[in-house]
C-alpha cells in the first residue's frame, strides 16, 4: 500500500503544483486495456477472457489498498476531514455513483470508473478532492521537471501482491514502474511489420536486421518472454496540458521516473479517465492507436464526458481549442456565474496542505536513501551528510543480468574536506580514478591508479593555476615519470625522467632512502619570444649515465632545420698533467646559421658550465617530484581514512561553530533584554542611593524611603497630568485664535487659504481630542497606579521587614 | 685631481692598454685559461673599467660595439668624445675628470646611468637623446643656474639625481625647487625625498609649475598636431594624391602667374574665376577621393597576397619540418645500429642504406622547395598582373579627370580672352575710361594692343596647363615606380627566400652525411 498511498499524496502534491502554480492542469489518468479490444484480429474468446481479467483487476485493487493502510498510518491522528465525509462530499459521492451507473449502462463493455477509492481511514473519497493545489516555498518545485524529479525521488516502491494469482510470483514482484517504462515488444506484431518493410528493402539490410533480431530475441529470452500482463496494468500518471505558462504542447509525466513523454509515446496505450481538482472526465475517444489520436480538448463533451456540469466551464473551450487564452481570471469569473445556476460544484479538498520541511526536502528520499535497480545496473542515492564519508550516489554496473559480477562502480561524494567528487572504480581493469573539485591541498584534479604503492602506474592531474610550478599532469610508470607543465616563466612544458634499476648499496647503507638512479632527463621548452630562435633551447636531454647533454634549439621562423648541440661531459688530463677544460671535440654542434661567437671554446665552456648546473637542478627537481608523489599518496591515505566533511557557514543546522555563536548571541540578547526589563523596575534605587552606604537601614529610614518614593511618584503623576493639561490648553488657544482670525478675514480669504485653514482646524481638533482622552485616562489611572506602587513597596524585600512591624 | 694632472704624464688610450684592461678584467680560472688560449675579441666585451689611468683623451673604443658598462672615472679627460659607436652602453661613469661641457652623447640612446661627478660642467644640456636616463650624477660641478633643473623635466624615467657641491645647492630654495619641478624624482643627493617634502614643495611652487605645465602641454599639443598632419600627408602621399583635397593645385597655378592675377581685376573676371575655381576644386576632390579608395584597394590586394604567400610558405615549412623530424628519428636509430654493428658486410650494407635515406631526404626537401617555388611564381605573376591592372586603371581614371581640369582651363581661357578683348576694345574706344576701376588701370599696360593682351592671356593659360601637366606627370611616374618597385621587391624576396632554403637544405644534408662519414671513418680506423 505504501506505493499507492505515497503515490496519492505525492502526486497530489505534484498536481497541486501544476494546477495551482501554472494553472495548466495535470490530470490523473487511469488507462484501461481497451487497446486490445480495438486491435482487429482478435477472437471473441480472447476478448472475453480479457474482459474477465480486467474486471478482476479493478476489483482487486481497492481491496488490497485497505489491507496495506492499516499497518502504516496512525489513523486516529489524522484530521477529521480524513475520517468522515461532509454533506457536500456525500452528495458528490452520490453524484459520482449515479454517474458511474449511467456510465456502466451506456458503456457496458468498459471498465468501471475509478471514482472514489477508499482513503487511509477507509472512507470513500472522490478522486478530485484528493488534490489540493499548493504553492511550495522551494524554487526547485516551481518547474515541472525538478518538481517531478523530487516526487520521483520521494516515492519509494513496494511491490504489490499480484491481484490475479494468490500465490505471489517472482516476476510480478518487480515494481510496475519498470514495465511501464519499457514494456517489452509484442513480438508477433512487430514481426509482421518488419516483414512488410523487409520486402521493400535490400537483402543486405535484411541480413543485418536478422542478426539484430536474433540478438534481440536472445535478449528477450534472457529477460523474460512476452509480458503476460501487457496492456493489463493500470497506471496513473500526470498529463500537463498546453497553454498556460508557456507550455507549447501537452505531455505526460511519469511520476516514478520523472521523465516526460510526448502524448504520442508508444508506452501509453490508452486513457480511461482523467481528473484534476475541479472535475473528472471520461475519455470517449478510441484508443486503438494508443494515445496518438487523442484530442485533449476537455471542453468537448463528445470526446470527454464530464462528471460535474458545474465546473465544466470554459477552461478548454468547446470549439476554440487553439485559443487557450482563457486564463484563471476568466475561470474565476465563470465560476462565480455558474455557481448561481448550476446545481453542484466540487467541494474543497479534504486533504491537509502538504508541508515539506527543509530537512525532508534535503533528504528527498524516504530515510534519505534510495535504491533503483536497472537492468544490469544499480543506482543508490543518499542524502548529503547521511554517510559519514560524504557518499551521496553510487552507480554500480554489472556484467550479467543477475547483478552478481560488478563491472564498474561510480561513487559521487559531496561536502568532502579533501574535495573528492567522484570515485570511479573499473573492476575489469582494476583502475581507480578519483576526481577532485578545486581546493585540494595539493591541487589534485584527477588521480588514476591501480594501487596506492609508489613507483607504480599512475596518472595525477592537477589544477595548474593553483600550483606554483604550473604542473598539469604527472604520469608515472615503474621506470619513468613524465610531467607536463603550463604557464611557466621558464617556458618548460614537458619533463621526462627515466629511472634505472636500483643499485644495491652495500657499504654506504645509511638506512635512508635509496632513490632510483636517474638515467635520462628530457626537458622540452616552449618558444621564448624574447630570445632569438637559435639561442632558445627547445629540448634538452641529459643522458646522465653517458655523461652527455644534447640540446636542440627552436627552429627559426623561415627555416625548416634547427640547430643542435651535444656536449660530452668528460674531463681529461693532457700529457703534461694539466686538466683539459674544454676541447673542440667535447661539443659537437650543427648550426643553421653559423655565428662567430658560438664557435668559441669559451662560449661553449660557459654554456656547458651552465648546463651542468641545470642538470643538477633538474635532477633535484625529479627527486622532489618523487617525494611529492609519496607525500600525496600519504595524504590521500589519511584523507580516505578520516573522510572529514565540510559544513557551510550558512548551514545553521550542522555548523556547530555557528550554532554556538548564534546561541551565544541569543543568550546575550536575552540577558540584555532581561536587564532592560529589570532596570525600570528598581523604583527604590535612587532613594536608597541617598542613604549612607553599607549601613543597615533603620526603620525610620525605611519609612522615609517609602514615603519619599511615593511622594515622588505622586509628584510625577501630577506633573504628567499638568503637562497634558498644558498642551491641551495651548492647542485650544491656538485653535481659538485661528478661528478668530478666520472670522475676521473670512471675506478676503482665497480658496487655498481657506482650505489650509480647514485642514488645520480638523488636525487641531484631532489633536485636542486625543489630548483630552489622554488626560481623562490619566486621571482615571493615576490613583490606581499610585495604589499599585504602594502595594509593591509594602512587598518590596528590602523594606518588607520594617513594614511588617509598622503594620 | 689637479695635482694628478700636474705631476703625472697623461697616457694615451691605445690598443695595448685596452688589451691589458680586458685581459685583467676577463674571465678567471679555467674559463680564463680558455680565454687566454683563444684571445678575447673586443666586440664580445660587455664591461670595461679604465679608471686611474691618466687618460686625457678617449680613443680607440670603436671596437667595443657591444659594451654595456664603461668606467672612465678618475682620469684627466677634458672632452667627451669617441663614444659614438658604443650604442648599447647602459652605464657610463665619467666622474672625477676635467670635463667642461656635456657633449658627444647623442648616440647613446640606451644609457640609463650617467655619472659626471666632480667635473667642471656649468650647464646641463645635450642630453636629449638619453630618453632612458634613470640616474644622473652631476655633483661637484659648476652649475649655478636654477633653470638647468627645468631641462631635466624631459626625462620621464629619471629617479635619482645628485647636484650637491654645485653653486645652486647653496641656494636657499634648492631642494624645494627640485622637488617641485621634478615630481617623479625619488632620490636627491643620495637621500630619499619624503612625501611631506614633496607636498610642501608642490604647494610652494604651484603657480610656477602650473604655468610651466600649461606651456608644456601647449607645445606638446602642437607637436602632436604637427605629427598628425605629417602622418596624414604621408598617407595621402602613399595614395599619390597629396594636396588634392583642396584648392592647393589651383592656388599653385596662380601663384606664379603674374598676368593671370592682373587679369583677374577685369570686370566680370572675378566671378568667372570663382566659378572656375569651384569646379576645379570639385574635380580635385574627386581625384583625391578616388585616389584614397584605390589606395585602399591596392592595400587590400597586397595584404591578401602577402597572407596567401605566408600561408603557403608556412605550410611548406611545416611539411619540411615534419620530414626532417621523421628523418631525424630514423637517423638516430640507424646511426646507433651502425655503431653497434660489428660485421663488415652488414655494416657496409647499413651505411649504404642510410646514405640512400639521406639522398632521399634531400630529394624530398628539394622537391618540396621546387614545388613551393612554382606555386609562388604563379601566384606572384597573378598578383603582378592584378596590381598592374589596378595601377593602370587608376592612372587612366586620374588622367581622364585631369583632362576635365584641362577642359575647364581651356574654357576659362576662352572666356577670359573674350572678356579681355572686349575690354581692350572698350578701352581703345575710350568708352570705359572713367568707369574702369583703379586696379584695372594699374594693368592697363596690357591693354595696349590686341597682341599684348592675347599674349598675356595665353601665357597665363600655358602656365596653368603646365602646372596641371606637372601634377599629372608626377602622379603617374610615382605610381608606376611604386608599382615596379613593389613587384621587384617581391621577386627579389622570393629569390632570396629560395636561395636561403636551398642553402639550408644543403647544409643540413651535408651535416647528416658528415655524421655518417665520421662514423664510418672511425669504424674503419678501429
Amino acid at each position: 500500500m505504501e506505493v499507492l498511498k505515497e503515490k496519492v499524496e505525492e502526486e497530489e502534491e505534484a498536481e497541486r503544483e501544476e494546477a495551482a502554480v501554472r494553472a495548466e492542469r495535470g490530470e490523473k489518468v487511469v488507462r484501461p486495456m481497451e487497446v486490445r479490444r480495438e486491435e482487429a484480429p482478435m477472437t471473441q474468446e480472447m476478448l472475453r477472457d480479457l474482459e474477465r481479467k480486467l474486471s478482476d483487476t479493478e476489483m482487486a485493487i481497492p481491496e488490497k489498498l485497505s489491507t496495506f493502510t492499516k499497518d502504516t498510518i496512525a489513523i486516529s491522528k489524522l484530521p477529521l476531514s480524513y475520517q468522515s465525509n461532509t454533506l457536500k462530499e456525500e452528495h458528490l459521492l452520490q453524484v459520482a455513483d449515479s454517474f458511474s451507473r449511467q456510465y456502466s449502462h451506456l458503456c457496458p463493455d468498459r471498465v468501471p470508473l475509478f471514482l472514489h477509492p477508499l482513503n487511509e481511514c477507509e472512507v470513500p473519497k472522490f478522486v478530485s478532492t484528493t488534490i489540493r493545489p499548493t504553492l511550495m516555498p522551494y524554487p526547485e518545485l516551481y518547474n515541472w521537471d525538478s518538481c517531478a524529479q523530487f516526487v520521483s525521488d520521494f516515492l519509494s516502491m513496494v511491490p504489490l501482491p499480484d491481484p490475479l494469482k494468490p500465490v505471489v510470483q517472482e516476476e510480478e514482484k518487480v515494481p510496475p514502474k519498470k514495465y511501464a517504462v519499457k514494456p517489452p515488444r509484442d513480438l508477433t506484431s512487430r514481426f509482421q511489420q518488419e516483414q512488410e518493410t523487409k520486402k521493400q528493402e535490400e537483402i543486405k539490410a535484411e541480413e543485418e536486421r536478422r542478426l539484430r533480431e536474433e540478438e534481440e530475441r536472445l535478449l528477450d529470452v534472457e529477460k523474460a518472454k512476452t509480458d503476460p500482463l501487457h496492456g493489463l496494468r493500470v497506471h496513473s500518471w500526470v498529463l500537463v496540458l498546453s497553454g498556460k505558462r508557456e507550455v507549447p504542447e501537452s505531455f505526460f509525466i511519469d511520476p516514478f521516473t520523472a521523465h516526460s513523454y510526448s502524448t504520442q509515446d508508444d508506452h501509453f496505450l490508452g486513457i480511461e479517465s482523467l481528473w484534476n481538482h475541479k472535475n473528472y472526465w471520461v475519455n470517449m475517444q478510441d484508443c486503438w492507436n494508443c494515445c496518438k489520436d487523442l484530442v485533449f480538448d476537455l471542453g468537448d463533451p463528445v470526446r470527454w464526458e464530464y462528471l460535474l456540469l458545474g465546473t465544466e466551464k470554459s477552461h478548454l473551450s468547446l470549439t476554440e481549442e487553439e485559443e487557450d487564452g482563457l486564463n484563471d481570471d476568466d475561470d474565476v469569473e465563470n465560476l462565480g456565474k455558474e455557481d448561481e445556476d448550476k446545481s453542484f460544484d466540487m467541494p474543497p479538498s479534504w486533504v491537509e496542505q502538504i508541508e515539506i520541511s527543509p530537512e525532508a526536502f534535503e533528504t528527498r528520499c524516504p530515510n534519505g536513501k534510495k535504491v533503483i535497480q536497472y537492468k544490469r545496473a544499480k543506482l543508490e542515492k543518499w542524502a548529503p551528510y547521511l554517510n559519514s564519508n560524504g557518499l551521496v550516489c553510487r552507480l554500480t554496473t554489472y556484467e550479467d543480468l543477475e547483478c552478481t559480477k560488478t563491472l564498474e562502480i561510480k561513487e559521487w561524494f559531496q561536502n568532502r574536506e579533501d574535495m573528492l567528487e567522484l570515485k570511479h572504480i573499473d573492476k575489469s581493469t582494476g583502475l581507480n580514478v578519483d576526481y577532485f573539485k578545486p581546493g585540494h591541498p595539493q591541487a589534485l584534479r584527477v588521480h588514476s591508479y591501480k594501487s596506492m604503492q609508489p613507483e607504480t602506474d599512475r596518472i595525477m592531474e592537477f589544477y595548474d593555476r593553483a600550483r606554483v610550478d604550473g604542473l598539469v599532469k604527472r604520469e608515472e610508470t615503474s621506470k619513468t615519470m613524465t610531467e607536463y607543465y603550463r604557464g611557466r616563466s621558464d617556458f618548460l612544458f614537458y619533463r621526462h625522467v627515466s629511472f634505472g634499476d636500483r643499485v644495491k648499496k652495500l657499504s654506504l647503507n645509511s638506512a635512508e632512502s635509496n632513490p632510483r638512479p636517474i638515467v635520462k632527463i628530457t626537458e622540452r621548452f616552449a618558444r621564448n619570444p624574447e630570445q632569438p630562435a637559435d639561442e632558445d633551447v627547445a629540448e634538452r636531454v641529459f643522458l646522465i649515465s653517458e655523461e652527455r647533454i644534447q640540446l636542440r634549439y627552436h627552429c627559426r621562423d623561415d627555416h625548416i632545420t634547427a640547430s643542435k648541440r651535444e656536449f660530452l661531459r668528460r674531463s681529461e688530463v693532457d700529457n703534461k698533467g694539466n686538466k683539459i677544460v674544454m676541447t673542440p671535440d667535447m661539443c659537437i654542434s650543427f648550426e643553421v646559421e653559423p655565428m662567430e661567437h658560438t664557435k668559441k671554446l669559451l662560449c661553449q665552456y660557459e654554456a656547458m658550465m651552465k648546463l651542468k648546473n641545470e642538470e643538477k637542478l633538474s635532477r633535484h627537481q625529479a627527486w622532489e617530484s618523487e617525494l611529492e608523489v609519496l607525500e600525496i599518496l600519504k595524504l590521500r591515505e589519511e584523507e580516505e581514512e578520516e573522510h572529514r566533511l565540510t559544513i557551510s557557514i550558512y548551514d545553521t543546522k550542522r555548523n556547530e561553530k555557528s550554532k554556538e555563536y548564534r546561541e551565544a548571541m541569543e543568550r546575550v540578547m536575552h540577558e540584555e533584554h532581561l536587564r532592560q526589563v529589570e532596570a525600570p523596575l528598581d523604583y527604590l534605587a535612587p532613594f536608597l542611593a541617598q542613604l549612607p552606604p553599607s549601613e543597615k537601614m533603620t526603620r525610620w529610614q525605611a519609612m522615609r524611603v517609602k514615603d519619599e518614593c511615593l511622594s515622588d511618584f505622586k509628584q510625577r503623576l501630577i506633573d504628567k497630568a499638568n503637562l497634558i493639561q498644558a498642551r491641551f490648553e495651548k492647542e485650544t488657544q491656538e485653535l481659538q485664535k485661528k478661528q478668530q482670525w478666520y472670522q475676521e478675514n473670512q471675506v478676503t480669504l482665497t480658496v487655498e487659504d481657506e482650505d489650509l485653514y480647514l485642514s488645520y482646524c480638523s488636525q487641531a481638533m484631532f489633536r485636542i481630542r486625543i489630548l483630552e482622552q489622554r488626560l481623562n485616562r490619566h486621571k482615571e489611572l493615576a490613583p490606581l497606579k499610585y495604589l499599585a506602587l504602594e502595594e509593591k513597596l509594602y512587598k518590596d524585600p528590602r523594606l518588607v521587614e520594617f513594614m511588617k512591624v509598622f503594620v | 685631481m689637479n695635482w694628478l694632472y700636474d705631476s703625472v704624464e697623461p697616457r694615451v688610450m691605445d690598443e695595448d692598454m685596452l688589451k691589458l684592461a680586458v685581459g685583467e678584467q676577463g674571465p678567471r680560472d679555467e674559463a680564463g685559461q680558455l680565454a687566454r688560449q683563444e684571445g678575447i675579441v673586443f666586440k664580445d666585451v660587455l664591461s670595461l673599467r679604465l679608471d686611474f689611468q691618466n687618460i686625457l683623451r678617449i680613443d680607440s673604443l670603436w671596437q667595443f660595439e657591444n659594451l654595456r658598462k664603461l668606467q672612465l672615472d678618475n682620469n684627466i679627460i677634458e672632452k667627451i668624445e669617441g663614444l659614438e659607436r658604443l650604442v648599447h652602453l647602459v652605464w657610463l661613469d665619467l666622474s672625477f675628470n676635467n670635463i667642461e661641457a656635456i657633449e658627444g652623447l647623442d648616440t647613446l640612446v640606451n644609457l640609463e646611468d650617467l655619472s659626471l661627478f666632480n667635473n667642471r660642467i656649468s650647464k646641463i644640456d645635450s642630453l636629449d637623446a638619453l630618453v632612458k636616463l634613470q640616474v644622473l650624477s652631476l655633483g661637484n660641478n659648476e652649475i649655478s643656474h636654477m633653470m638647468n633643473i627645468i631641462y631635466l623635466r624631459r626625462f620621464k624615467d629619471l629617479r635619482t639625481l645628485s647636484l650637491s657641491g654645485n653653486p645652486i645647492a647653496e641656494e636657499e630654495d634648492y631642494k624645494m625647487f627640485i622637488c617641485a619641478y621634478l615630481p617623479d624624482l625619488v632620490y636627491l643627493d643620495f637621500r630619499r625625498i619624503d612625501d611631506h617634502m614633496k607636498e610642501l614643495a608642490e604647494i610652494k611652487h604651484q603657480y610656477g609649475i602650473d604655468e610651466l605645465k600649461q606651456r608644456e602641454n601647449l607645445s606638446q599639443a602642437q607637436l602632436d598636431d604637427e605629427r598628425a598632419q605629417r602622418e596624414e600627408l604621408e598617407e595621402h602621399k602613399a595614395a599619390f594624391v597629396e594636396r588634392l583635397n583642396g584648392s592647393f593645385l589651383f592656388d599653385s597655378m596662380y601663384a606664379e602667374d603674374v598676368e593671370g592675377n592682373k587679369l583677374a581685376h577685369l570686370p566680370g573676371v572675378s566671378e568667372l574665376l570663382q566659378a572656375y575655381k569651384d569646379k576645379f576644386v570639385i574635380i580635385c576632390l574627386n581625384i583625391f577621393e578616388y585616389g584614397l579608395k584605390q589606395q585602399e584597394m591596392r592595400k587590400v590586394e597586397l595584404d591578401t597576397f602577402n597572407e596567401c604567400v605566408q600561408e603557403a610558405i608556412q605550410e611548406n615549412r611545416e611539411q619540411g619540418k615534419r620530414r626532417i623530424a621523421k628523418f631525424e628519428e630514423a637517423h638516430l636509430l640507424s646511426l646507433n645500429a651502425i655503431r653497434d654493428e660489428s660485421e663488415v658486410t652488414n655494416l657496409e650494407m647499413k651505411v649504404a642504406e642510410h646514405s640512400k635515406d639521406i639522398t632521399e631526404l634531400f630529394d624530398m626537401l628539394m622537391t618540396l622547395e621546387m614545388q613551393l617555388v612554382e606555386q609562388l611564381e604563379e601566384t606572384i605573376n597573378t598578383f603582378e598582373r592584378n596590381i598592374m591592372d589596378l595601377v593602370a586603371l587608376f592612372i587612366e581614371n586620374v588622367q581622364s579627370l585631369m583632362a576635365q581640369c584641362r577642359d575647364l582651363e581651356n574654357h576659362h581661357h576662352e572666356k577670359l580672352l573674350e572678356i579681355s578683348i572686349n575690354t581692350l576694345e572698350k578701352i581703345l574706344k575710350g568708352e570705359l575710361d572713367e568707369n574702369l576701376p583703379y586696379d584695372v588701370r594699374a594693368v592697363s599696360t596690357l591693354f595696349v594692343d590686341k597682341d599684348t593682351i592675347v599674349n598675356a592671356v595665353g601665357t597665363s593659360h600655358d602656365l596653368h596647363l603646365l602646372k596641371i601637366d606637372n601634377r599629372e606627370d608626377e602622379l603617374v611616374t610615382r605610381t608606376n615606380s611604386w608599382c615596379s618597385h613593389l613587384v621587384d621587391a617581391i621577386h627579389k624576396d622570393e629569390i632570396m627566400r629560395n636561395r636561403r632554403r636551398v642553402k639550408e637544405i644543403h647544409q643540413y644534408v651535408d651535416h647528416v652525411q658528415n655524421e655518417l662519414d665520421n662514423l664510418e671513418c672511425s669504424e674503419i680506423i678501429d
